[in-house]
């Protein structure tokens, strides 16, 4: 770990994509060295405002998705759909090593987007493309969400869930952020060919894909003709030491029994209920088994009586192993957050901690991240950059093309 | 399989394909690094498997558990064994650590899950194995990071990347019991993020000659999926609960259970302009007047009422039913999919979500995520044997005849 030089150092990004699997890949580039640019339109990322549109996000005072999702970019606000900005970009795409899309189809080939024009301009360049359903097909052109393509369309919230209960929920974004590494290995590989080529390519990956991916286990068995029968819901589980019960200050232990023969007695000593050991009903795995139901009930009001922090306390000290159901608020405190590298300080006022991304390298440290850009915040010095006069600049504004 | 930007010329002898001549060492186990392993394979990298003598990989049996979809195939391992060669080598027996040496020696990448004290004892750590290659790309799978109080601790994706990252507490309804995770769900994404990992070593080796250290943890891939959540918590903010479908804010962006246990996802945003021609499609008419409902404001403010109105409704048809009558209405609807519908989805195959095999146990198999315009991924044969392969290996690392038997002979081949 004595070299400094990021291993991204000196790649040129165009981030002309939206919301966050696509500007999420730009990020974790951007952390190991990439020179990210977002390109937005007049109105900026609809991503700058989804703290506060969606009902699903935390509120906070901070707009804390906007920075992590844009943390070290420059920000160009260019109005595509005029010509005058549509040829600056090709200014943009000439210097380019690697552009990411995420425009629906139709909006791609309106704007000249599509692989095929921006190769025109820049065969060298690394063209990412991200969709919600795959290029092609009946939906290539719909757009596709998180919760639409990676999740409801896979599969997975049907699976996520207790038999006879609704769908999963999955928390906001969870598809988008593992689809971004999927992103950042298709670039990585169309980097690679390059060094070998010298010719760039099209690389690409889809919503739908990755959560279909993700869900391999499942999705292998379907094909095979297997499938995996919803849960139990924890009142009637399959196995009593095997479930999860709520402590009284709502938390949940998700009790993980192995050896439940050896296990039994330190769970009736845990629970103050010497008595249960002696108990006829539930004398023998089998017993306990059989009537799972009953015992869970048991355990269920056990378990309610007191808060989780007692239960963390007592199931250690009788030796029983439970697996930890942490709440978010629980890990930007959590030491192995920190360990694992995960969270990290940053230069970013207001902001002072965030998320890294979970790629480490033993020759790098990531990009301490910076505030993320206002709308248009560097758009001179970027064009600028790339060959722009100021006079050229100033007709771009005059047209109402940059702001 | 269609894929838009393909090129054509994509179907590429192996040798051409973008990682062919990669030779990566799988030490590895279960699934999440050996999933790494599996998608540099499917883009052509040899990838040489080193598992016990026996038994194997323990993930060659996770097939029978209970957690698994039961099937007679052994579909979990023919997924995530694809492409690889076994070679099966006792690590504790010290007659198997001068094989394991010549064979880091030759190897570009070596994917390591083993938890470090294991490592150190067999002498796996990044610090034993680069004096033997100074090229090699060193990729550490754990569960809970290199350092720090739980560094040890084997690390499994439902405690690891869903439980301790606070997703499985976050996926839920207001009262309900936390989310549930499907089987490797959150190790094939951790994966994907090794596989980035390997590359940017690999593109570091090819700047500078020098090899290197990568790797990632389940917990911070974990972290990372609940991002917006955990980051959200770093500034104070707190989640919103979300309501069950028989507590919805708005009746009419809610979910409902079908009669065949189907579940519709309504959208009916612009409900100021859609509330007649809904009250036609479902067949109750008269709700459009019902005070109760007749406005925007009411609708809103008796979404409970009109949560079992419609909860009831619902339940009466089934999904396909519920998909022709709203078909031609324009009123957004949605369904909640299921595996057993994706895999004859046609928009499935143009996504090249799965690709044909040359293995009779799986005919299709679950495609590696990542497209390349240049390169379509590998075709999947069956999954070794334990040790199919070993002597193979052997015999390329310039191991004669006699030094294989007394290696077999010792226990320290399989």
């Amino acid at each position: 770990m004595t070299e400094t030089a990021l291993p991204l150092a000196g790649l040129r990004v165009l981030d002309i994509s939206s919301f966050i699997a696509a500007p999420a890949a730009a990020v974790v580039l951007g952390d190991w060295g990439a020179d990210v640019i977002k390109v937005e339109g007049p109105d900026g990322d609809p991503n700058r405002r989804i703290m506060h549109d969606s009902s699903n996000y935390p509120k906070g005072e901070v707009n804390y998705p906007w920075q992590m999702d844009s943390r070290n970019k420059r920000s160009i606000a260019l109005d595509l759909k005029k010509p005058e900005a549509r040829a600056a970009l090709d200014r943009l795409i000439e210097k380019a090593d690697v552009l990411i899309c995420n425009f629906p189809p139709p909006v791609r080939d309106k704007l000249r987007l599509g692989y095929d024009a921006v190769k025109a301009v820049n065969p060298r360049i690394i063209y990412a493309s991200l969709t919600g359903y795959g290029e092609t097909g009946p939906d290539r052109d719909r757009p596709g969400f998180d919760v639409t393509a990676y999740f409801a369309r896979s599969g997975l919230l049907d699976a996520q869930r207790y038999e006879g209960g609704p769908p999963g929920v999955p928390v906001p974004a969870q598809g988008d952020r593992a689809t971004a590494m999927t992103l950042v290995s298709a670039i990585l590989m169309g980097l690679m060919q390059r060094m070998k080529t010298g010719e760039g390519s099209w690389v690409g990956t889809s919503l739908l894909g990755n959560g279909l991916w993700s869900c391999g286990v499942v999705a292998q068995a379907a094909l095979v003709g297997a499938f995996l029968p919803h849960r139990p819901p924890p009142d009637r589980p399959r196995s009593a030491l095997g479930n999860i019960y709520r402590t009284a200050d709502d938390r949940w232990l998700q009790l993980t029994i192995v050896r439940e023969d050896k296990m039994w007695p330190g769970i009736c000593e845990a629970i103050e209920q010497p008595g249960l050991l002696a108990d006829p009903r539930f004398a023998t795995v089998e017993d306990r088994r059989r009537r799972s139901a009953e015992l869970a009930a048991l355990l269920r009001e056990a378990f309610a009586k007191k808060d989780y922090e007692h239960w963390r306390v007592e199931m250690g000290r009788h030796g029983i192993t439970f697996g930890v159901i942490s709440r978010p608020q629980d890990v930007p405190d959590d030491q192995q957050a920190v360990a694992c590298g995960a969270v990290v300080e940053t230069a970013i006022p207001g902001m002072p901690r965030t998320l890294s991304n979970p790629i480490r390298l033993g020759f790098a440290d990531q990009r301490a991240a910076g505030a993320a850009p206002d709308l248009g915040q560097h758009s001179d010095e970027i064009l600028a950059e790339a060959g722009l006069g100021a006079d050229e600049i100033a007709a771009l504004r005059a047209a109402g093309a940059l702001s | 399989m269609s894929d838009g930007p393909l090129d054509p010329a994509a179907d590429l002898p192996l040798s051409d394909l973008p990682l062919a001549d990669l030779r990566v060492l799988d030490i590895s186990s279960f699934i999440a690094a050996p999933a790494a392993a599996v998608a540099l394979a499917d883009y052509g990298a040899d990838v040489v498997k080193v598992e016990p003598p026996h038994e194997g990989d323990p993930h060659r049996h996770n097939w029978k558990n209970p957690g698994y979809p039961q099937s007679d195939r052994n579909f979990p391992w023919q997924l995530d064994g694809r492409h690889k060669r076994s070679l099966s080598l006792d690590l504790k027996n010290p007659e198997a650590r001068p094989v394991l040496e010549r064979l880091i020696a030759r190897s570009d990448v070596m994917i390591v899950n083993f938890p470090p004290p294991a490592r150190e004892r067999l002498r796996l750590r990044w610090e034993d194995v680069q004096p033997l290659n100074g090229r090699l790309v060193y990729c550490s799978l754990t569960g809970y990071g290199e350092s720090g109080p739980d560094r040890d601790r084997p690390g499994f994706d439902i405690s690891a990347y869903f439980g301790r990252s606070g997703i499985l507490d976050a996926a839920r309804y207001d009262g309900g019991p936390p989310g549930i995770s499907l089987p490797a769900q959150g190790d094939r994404a951790t994966a994907m993020t090794l596989v980035a990992a390997i590359l940017m070593g690999l593109r570091h080796r090819d700047r500078t000659g020098k090899g290197c250290w990568v790797g990632t943890s389940l917990y911070a891939n974990g972290v990372w999926a609940n991002g917006t959540t955990v980051a959200g918590a770093l500034v104070g903010a707190a989640l919103p609960v979300r309501h069950g479908p028989d507590k919805p804010r708005n009746a009419l962006t809610n979910l409902y259970r079908t009669a065949d246990d189907r579940w519709l996802q309504l959208l009916v945003v612009r409900d100021d302009r859609l509330w007649p021609a809904f009250c036609q499609a479902i067949g109750r008419p008269e709700l459009e007047t019902d005070p109760r409902f007749a406005e925007r404001e009411a609708r809103r403010a008796n979404a409970l009422a009109l949560g079992s109105e419609l909860a009831a409704v619902f339940a009466l048809r089934s999904w396909a039913e519920w998909e022709q009558r709203f078909a031609p209405t324009g009123i957004p609807f949605g369904v909640i999919g299921r595996v057993a519908d994706v895999v004859d989805d046609e928009q499935a195959a143009h996504a090249g979500l799965f690709a044909e095999t040359d293995n009779p146990a799986i005919p299709r198999t679950v495609n590696t995520p990542i497209r390349l315009g240049f390169a379509r991924p590998r075709k999947a044969g069956p999954p070794p044997e334990v040790g199919e392969h070993s002597e193979q290996v052997l015999r390329e690392l310039g191991y004669g005849e006699d030094e294989i038997a007394a290696l077999r002979r010792h226990g320290a081949l399989g």
